[in-house]
């Protein structure tokens, strides 16, 4: 069969379950407030992104669905006073505080056992393999995609990062967990939206710290009493007068097993790492750490669509759902999140899987399968199976 | 010229004397129905003069160090508002803004460090930081010496600063707080300071300029001029960032570090001498000639490290927001070659 063939028929089918989601459910799309002032965009099924939309109300935005059935739907953070002009006539009012958690970036190891290289020439799928060496079995082409099937391991990878960021939302940054609003991404993460005008205004270079901060980046010894001799690498130690008591002082004290009167112990240490340079980068080290792992670029970028709540996600058809703080720990994304239907599909494989949806284990290691909508549009999202 | 009825305030005469454009004391002024011609009369000769003096230091760069008692001090600050206005000159203007706000932040500085009723410290926060900047500032209970700044108002502010320790993770941050020290919370602020007291000299119409300070506006024009005269550059063949950051300078703002390094690594690449390139930013509100030439130095490789700077590719002046790009600019990758494409 023609490759394109194949590929609209695919789309075809997965647009299929979203057009009956986005019918059936739309319950679940969450609208934004403000609506009105807000920028709208979406990817047709195999085109490129239509931006610059505005809605007068939810009404309009779930006909839209509706009738376009996108592959992907966004939503601007940001307000302007006209969100459907060109971005330098929109009048930019401010923008929500947003962050990204994606399990990618968090350099896990089970990563490789869960990776498809999929041949960038010819489509080829191959079984995971933990070399980063990579030859085409079928067409011997070197460029290759990994599409990646996260197991149990990746969502706890996200979800430490997600708790570490609520923590240091509510205790530094003083922002009440009711403010706080966590969804699972509909892929590999976690997306927070944060409902804190005090944070509306901020431009993209004070966002820009703020990131800084909760990554834990550019901390210096000096914050913590650390101050480097004048001449040479020597160190000395003095206290800063506002004390170790909070923030990243404390994270850091902690680690460190001191307090405002440990002067020796500090100076010690230094002298063990071997100076104030050596000693800097242990801090540094310490802080990358202990920081949370959040996509700089989604933070600082003031003007972004970003992905709609309850909107699904094409590279998995899973929802971008919502997940209380409270019940972090037992959220399943790969049952919650999964909410097309389970009309039977005949996929053709393109190679041996295995993943768990809805509660239900598969593992395929035929040729081809009858699987229910959900399962199939997950390999057809991913590209591991074409329909049969 | 009678005393303004606020005995029951706690803060006095003496307190405001420091802080003369603070609402309290504009509406003073407006109450007492000055009119500026009694700036002509004998007994206002002193007040007159130590006000082109402060101006003279200002534009000097340095921070006029007096105080006097109320009244004179009010009126000084009304003559060299006055003066400054005449004057015209738009980097006059911006110097004498900034070194007014520095002198404020010392005092200020020093009062929130000195003064120990709470209901003092708390008058002044509301005066200066809420009234005139809407940013509510409270007193650290646990600790006098700190001041809490809510994390938004604080990075608002803070992100334009350079230094690392203004970077939040080198602050001490708790539920939504940054804990400040007295000169750090007023520090935070200079840059506002000095842009209330540029708009207050913008704002100002005089309908007729009172002889006194007429006389004194034309001898501070004779000794202050000639350094501010206008320089022009033969900019037409700069790139569009460069040109942008010449006339930011021309005008006598404020131009960001990332730009500065900017300016001087271009014109040093075309050739031009470390003396021309500290004359570019002679306009400078914060201009320090030694400060400068080091810094220049410093970026030719004649000084310090030894290491020549290279100018920064468009792609890093885009992402700091510094690119101006148009269509001349097509195919380059670097400021430097600008213009080559259509010479060869
Ligand atoms: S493209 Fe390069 S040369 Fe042109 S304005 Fe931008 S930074 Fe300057
Ligand atoms: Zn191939
Ligand atoms: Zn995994």
């Amino acid at each position: 069969m023609e490759k394109a063939v194949t590929e609209n028929r695919n789309l075809e089918v997965v647009r299929a379950a979203f057009r009956e989601y986005y019918f059936r459910q739309s319950k679940m799309i969450e609208i934004p407030e403000g609506i009105e002032k807000r920028e709208f965009g979406y990817m047709p099924f195999g085109q490129g992104m239509v931006r610059h939309i505005s809605f007068k109300g939810p009404g309009e935005v779930l006909a839209a669905l509706v009738r376009e059935v996108p592959s992907d739907v966004y939503c601007s953070n940001a307000y302007y006073r006209f969100p459907n002009l060109p971005m330098q006539e929109k009048q930019w009012l401010g923008a929500d505080l947003i962050f990204d958690i994606d399990g990618k970036d968090l350099d896990l190891p089970c990563v490789p056992s869960h990776s498809y290289p999929v041949c960038s020439n010819c489509g080829h799928v191959s079984a995971p393999s933990e070399s980063s060496d990579y030859t085409c079995p079928s067409c011997a082409g070197k460029k290759a995609e990994w599409v990646s099937i996260p197991c149990a391991k990746c969502i706890d990878g996200s979800k430490k990062e997600a708790k570490k960021l609520i923590d240091f939302l509510t205790e530094d940054l003083g922002i009440q967990r009711s403010a706080i609003r966590l969804y699972f991404s509909g892929n590999n993460g976690f997306h927070f939206h944060i409902d804190d005008e005090s944070y509306r205004m901020l431009d993209s270079q004070a966002r820009s710290d703020l990131v800084g901060y909760l990554s834990g980046i550019g901390l210096m010894a000096e914050s913590i009493g650390v101050r480097k001799s004048p001449g040479g690498d020597l160190a000395y130690v003095k206290f800063p007068k506002s004390g170790l008591a909070y923030g990243w002082r404390k994270k850091i004290a902690d680690r460190l097993k001191i307090d405002n009167t440990s002067t020796i112990r500090l100076t010690h240490l230094v002298q063990q790492k071997g100076g104030f340079s050596a000693f800097q980068s242990e801090i540094d080290a310490i802080a990358r750490q202990a920081g949370v792992r959040i996509d700089p670029q989604v933070t600082t970028d003031v003007h972004r669509i970003f992905r709609m709540p309850g909107t699904l996600n094409s590279k998995s058809g899973l929802v971008k759902k919502r997940c209380e703080l409270d019940s972090i720990d037992s959220f399943e994304p790969f049952s919650e999140a999964c909410l097309l239907g389970d009309s039977r599909v005949q996929v053709q494989m393109k190679t041996h899987v295995r993943f768990k949806l809805k509660g239900e284990s598969f593992n395929i290691s035929k040729e081809s399968a009858e699987l229910p909508a959900f399962a199939a549009v997950y390999l057809l999202c991913k590209g591991l199976a074409q329909v049969a | 010229m009678g005393p303004k009825d606020w005995e029951d305030d706690p803060l006095q005469n003496a307190d405001y004397a420091k802080y003369p454009f603070l609402n309290d004391v504009s509406e003073f002024i407006r109450r007492s129905h000055f009119d500026f011609e009694e700036f002509d009369r004998p007994e206002m000769k002193d007040i007159v003069d130590e006000a082109a003096k402060r101006i003279e230091i200002e534009v000097d760069g340095k921070v006029y160090p007096d105080l006097d008692r109320f009244q004179k001090e009010v009126w000084t600050f009304l003559a060299s508002l006055m003066m400054v206005k005449s004057l015209g000159i738009e980097s006059i203007i911006r110097k004498y803004a900034l070194f007014e706000a520095m002198r404020a932040e010392n005092f200020l500085a020093d009062d929130l460090k000195k003064i120990k009723d709470q209901n003092k410290i708390h008058l002044l926060l509301l005066k200066v930081f809420e009234e005139l900047f809407k940013v509510k500032i409270k007193a650290d209970h646990d600790d006098m010496r700190f001041y809490k700044v809510h994390v938004t108002d604080y990075l608002k502010r803070s992100s334009h600063f350079h230094e690392q320790e203004w970077k939040l993770i080198n602050r001490m941050v708790n539920d939504g707080y940054v804990f400040l020290d007295a000169e750090e919370t007023v520090r935070l602020f200079r840059n506002e300071l000095s842009a209330l007291i540029y708009d207050r000299v913008k704002a100002m119409s005089i309908a007729s300029l009172p002889t006194s300070i007429k006389v004194k506006v034309e001898e501070l024009r004779n000794s202050l001029a000639p350094r501010y005269e206008y320089r022009t550059y033969a900019v037409t063949e700069y790139p569009p960032c460069v040109k942008h950051a010449l006339e930011v300078m021309g005008r006598g703002e404020n131009l960001p570090h990332s730009a500065r390094v900017m300016l001087a690594t271009y014109m040093l690449a075309i050739g031009k001498q470390t003396d021309e390139v500290v004359e570019l930013f002679k306009n400078a509100p914060d201009f320090n000639e030694k400060i400068t030439r080091y810094q220049v130095e410093h970026l030719a490789g004649t000084k310090g490290s030894r290491v020549k700077y290279s100018v920064p590719s468009c792609e890093k002046l885009r992402n700091e927001n510094l690119c101006f790009a148009t269509e001349d600019c097509a195919g380059i990758i670097n400021p430097v070659q600008f213009g080559r494409w259509k010479r060869q």
